[in-house]
């Protein structure tokens, strides 16, 4: 399946998506998109990358194994909602920054939240996507 | 008194705990020595509370917990509590100490003391806890530190056998004492034990659930205490290494079953069948404890089985319930966990350096191990009731409450005796002759035992002799604040004494040596001539009875595994639609409602037409010859659902979907070739089934949204309160993410934790695959 066409493709859309699986998260709590969709998109970008070029490639685009990711995500998820009982509000509730950063826009426990719903989701996906391809990789 | 130091001492034992495994990375052989400072200082800061508990206070400590429910982290230190959380805390020292060496060599160390000091603190906490559901805590913590640590040699099945046995006995009947703890807080409005036992006598006994309340706790405390008809777990926990049998088995856990009945001594003792229950029962367990003793041979099983005497002989005293059983229970409780927990380890320092238990290998160790012999001799004398040791103190306050007690004359003096006799004639068995007489060869040379061994038989033995020549301080400090505790109204004689002067108590002591050491001589006879009769009982046992029950469940659960996880999702399916579709059913019947069609929004022709399709699409599915067709009109049909989520102003869900289509025709792609070929599974009349069964389902979930129509009209769309309020509460404005990360996030923290679990199952599934020829 190591087609020119998907290989060329592949290199011009990747850094796209995955700047916009990023935007779909900053932008979820206003706007269509979230973590949820945000760390979908990031997958597909890993998984098309996979497709083109073979797992291991992929993996080493990505860095940390996807069980890292997806440890990672769901302690991040946990430990956002602790801010909250500091203020002896109950766990998981919303605190935000008022003021808007460049960029990001307003930040808030939510966001961090969010962010661990990325991880985990593109955790999840890759692992399923890598431990499938894994086993016919031809050119690993 | 304020005892935030309660807290604090049963916090630094789980710590402690926590910090080992670390720990014996950086310490390795000398972790114990260091370890041991933590229940030697809690001990010690016990001991400073003697002289103002002793004098009729109590310590509380109470940290705010969930308190909707009436739980509270509330501790209360009345006599009662503070005799056991010294007994724990010092035979916990010595045990520290002991084990550290006996267990040398073992990687497992630090594994072992994170379990140790855990049940520590869990012991603390049961004897200290004043709130039901608190106890309860840490009743179950002692159950699964106890499961782990008979287990701790688990690569042996006898081991494992013995850990879920005693799990399972154990916590079946914890399960039991919860439901009465609870019915017990309902009925009097208070979880709080010191307010419970402070309620005015027949409060509770009026309550028509307090006959449920006095079984379900009985139970509870039965199988804890490992009383008959459940005694069988406790001998089979000696597959634990010495130590852990020393403290669990005989000193501490298996006495938390008698301090629970103690504990509930004034509110529970009210119930008419208190002494018609316990004290049978108790006697029960005595009889077939040293009954079994005189069969063993092996140095653990022997001590086992007169722990259960005894813990029979304790259950008997409180059954009585009179004030002097009371005070007869709490110093035969006293003197036993000195003797006992002296007995277990030197009996493991035995094993240890001989290499055998049996005690016909065993013979004139007293030359090569005499700091040992000296302590296990000692502690066997307090145990056989030998004056000026505490056991005898114990013996003739056991007969004085006997002779005491209402009843049928003579039975309760009977059984007295004829167990102390054996009980006797065991504790020669077990703890004199094996050091006396000419020294045997044995599987390993034998030796003395470092000091960190001897050193807590010793000490143990040298306070048996203490208190047993000058009873006095013991009974007036820690004996009779404890039978205040349990008998608060009774008035009784405080001062406890060596000599009576000649009274009956003393010829039943007498006639019990005499008749001990005629036991003890016809012992090996009895035990050659008996194999058979055991064999016979044993096969009609409780023992038996437990492994038939555990056959029956395993099968059972065999049983539905097989039929309802038989591997084939097409009857997942059909169980899990047929399931929810009657479950569905069974509640829509039930509600009234009328069908208000008017407020469907009228169909609009592109909505139509992406119906229609969907419809068409999963139709053809059905019908599809291979598989790349099925996939391709299941992509229809999630696209088509995308389509009506626009159309519908829900880009969330839109977006959302077609990207779960795009990654399903992924990962389809990285399987397809795996698959095997389409083939026909079902005959006609099973394929006509699971379309029922679809068209019903479907038509259940379209009844379902229609009947919330209905609903909204009477209570509103909640989706308008999560738009009204996702800005101002939330800072957002898209409410779907709004809810999903901030009003339900705790629902998306468990549906990601679903999610990675799941992946994890899918990972592992994939690995586990046959290994490559």
């Amino acid at each position: 399946m190591k087609t020119i066409i998907l290989n060329t493709t592949n290199r011009l859309i990747m850094g796209i998506l995955l700047v916009f699986s990023v935007f779909l998260l900053l932008r979820g709590h206003n706007l269509p998109g979230g973590g949820f969709s945000g760390g979908l998109v990031a997958a597909s970008a890993f998984a098309l990358h996979a497709l083109a070029c073979g797992v291991p490639s992929a993996r080493r685009m990505l860095f940390f194994d996807p069980r890292t990711l997806i440890g990672v995500g769901l302690a991040v998820a946990l430990v956002s909602g602790a801010p909250a009982l500091l203020d002896h509000l109950p766990y998981l509730t919303g605190l935000w920054d008022k003021t808007p950063l460049p960029v990001v826009g307003k930040v808030g426990t939510p966001l961090v939240f969010d962010t661990g719903v990325y991880l985990v989701v593109l955790g999840v996906v890759l692992l399923l996507v890598f431990s499938l391809a894994a086993e016919e990789d031809s050119w690993s | 008194m304020m005892g935030n130091g309660m807290i604090l001492s049963i916090a630094a034992v789980f710590l402690a705990g926590l910090a080992s495994p670390l720990a014996f990375r950086l310490l390795r052989g000398s972790l114990g020595k260091y370890l041991a400072m933590v229940p030697l200082g809690a001990f010690l800061y016990y001991a400073s509370l003697v002289p103002s508990v002793g004098g009729g206070g109590a310590v509380r400590a109470s940290l705010p917990w969930a308190e909707s429910l009436g739980i509270s982290l509330s501790f209360h230190v009345d006599g009662l509590s503070l005799l056991f959380l010294l007994i724990i805390s010092l035979v916990g020292t010595f045990v520290v100490i002991y084990a550290a060496e006996y267990l040398r060599g073992s990687n497992g160390l630090g594994r072992f003391f994170l379990c140790l000091m855990g049940f520590m603190g869990s012991m603390l906490g049961v004897v200290s806890a004043d709130n039901l559901i608190l106890l309860f805590i840490f009743w179950e913590l002692t159950g699964i530190t106890s499961f782990l640590l008979i287990g701790y040699d688990h690569e042996d099945a006898a081991s494992r056998r013995a850990a879920l046995q005693a799990l399972l006995v154990t916590g079946a009947g914890g399960l039991a004492m919860l439901a009465g703890f609870i019915l017990l807080g309902v009925a009097a409005g208070t979880s709080e034990i010191s307010a419970l036992n402070a309620l005015p006598a027949g409060t509770l006994a009026a309550s028509p659930a307090f006959s449920w309340i006095f079984a379900l706790i009985l139970l509870g405390a039965f199988t804890k205490s490992a009383q008959f008809p459940f005694h069988f777990w406790l001998p089979n926990a000696m597959a634990a290494p010495a130590p852990v049998s020393a403290f669990l088995h005989s000193a501490t856990m298996v006495k938390a079953g008698v301090f629970l009945l103690a504990r509930l001594h004034p509110c529970l003792s009210a119930h008419e069948l208190w002494v018609g229950i316990v004290a049978p029962v108790g006697a029960a367990t005595l009889v077939t404890g040293v009954f079994l003793g005189l069969r063993e041979t092996d140095l653990k099983k022997i001590l086992a089985y007169t722990t259960l005497a005894v813990l029979g002989t304790l259950t008997m005293l409180l059954g009585l319930g009179t004030a002097l059983a009371i005070k007869a229970f709490l110093v035969y409780l006293l003197a036993h966990a000195l003797y006992k927990a002296a007995l277990f380890l030197s009996a493991g320092s035995v094993d240890h350096e001989t290499g055998t238990r049996e005690i016909a290998e065993l013979s004139g160790l007293r030359r090569a191990m005499p700091w040992t012999a000296a302590g296990a001799m000692v502690a066997a004398l307090s145990m056989a009731g030998i004056p000026l040791l505490l056991g005898f103190v114990s013996k003739e306050y056991f007969y004085k409450a006997l002779l005491a007690a209402d009843g049928p004359p003579l039975v309760w003096e009977t059984i007295g005796v004829i167990t102390s006799m054996l009980v006797f004639a065991l504790a020669a068995i077990a703890g004199i002759r094996p050091f006396l007489g000419p020294a045997k060869a044995t599987p390993r040379p034998v030796h003395e035992a470092p000091w960190t061994m001897w050193v807590g038989p010793l000490v143990l033995g040298a306070l048996a002799i203490k208190f047993g020549v000058f009873p006095g301080w013991v009974g007036e400090h820690l004996i009779a604040p404890a039978a205040r505790a349990v008998v608060p109204d009774a008035p009784f004689d405080e001062r406890l004494k060596l000599w009576h002067g000649w009274n009956s108590a003393l010829a039943l002591s007498i006639l019990t040596v005499a008749g001990g050491a005629l036991a003890y001589r016809l012992a090996p006879a009895w035990r050659l001539s008996s194999q058979g009769l055991y064999r016979a009982l044993a096969a009609a046992g409780p023992e038996a009875a437990y492994d038939r029950i555990l056959d029956a469940v395993l099968g059972f659960a065999k049983w539905q595994t097989k039929t309802l996880q038989n591997g084939k999702l097409r009857n997942y399916i059909l169980t899990v639609g047929g399931f929810a579709a009657a479950l569905l059913i069974s509640q829509i019947v039930r509600v009234p409602f009328a069908l208000d069609l008017s407020r469907m929004s009228p169909p609009s022709l592109p909505g139509t037409a992406v119906c229609g399709l969907i419809a068409a699409a999963a139709i053809f599915a059905c019908f599809a010859k291979s598989r790349f067709t099925a996939i391709l009109t299941l992509g229809v049909v999630g696209l088509g659902v995308a389509i009506l989520f626009f159309l519908f102003s829900a880009p969330d869900l839109a977006m959302t979907q077609i990207l779960v289509e795009t990654l399903t025709v992924v990962l389809f792609v990285l399987a397809f070739h795996k698959l095997p070929l389409l083939r026909e599974f079902s005959s006609a009349a099973i394929k006509a089934r699971d379309a029922a069964l679809a068209a019903v389902f479907g038509c259940v979930m379209a009844a379902l949204v229609m009947i919330a129509f209905h609903f909204e009209k009477t209570a509103g769309p909640i989706s308008d309160y999560m738009s009204a309020n996702s800005l101002p509460l939330a800072n957002g404005r898209n409410v779907v993410n709004v809810i999903l990360v901030d009003f339900r996030a705790l629902d998306t923290l468990g549906e990601i934790t679903v999610l990675a679990v799941a992946a994890l199952g899918v990972f592992a599934m994939l690995r586990l695959k046959a290994p490559k020829p």
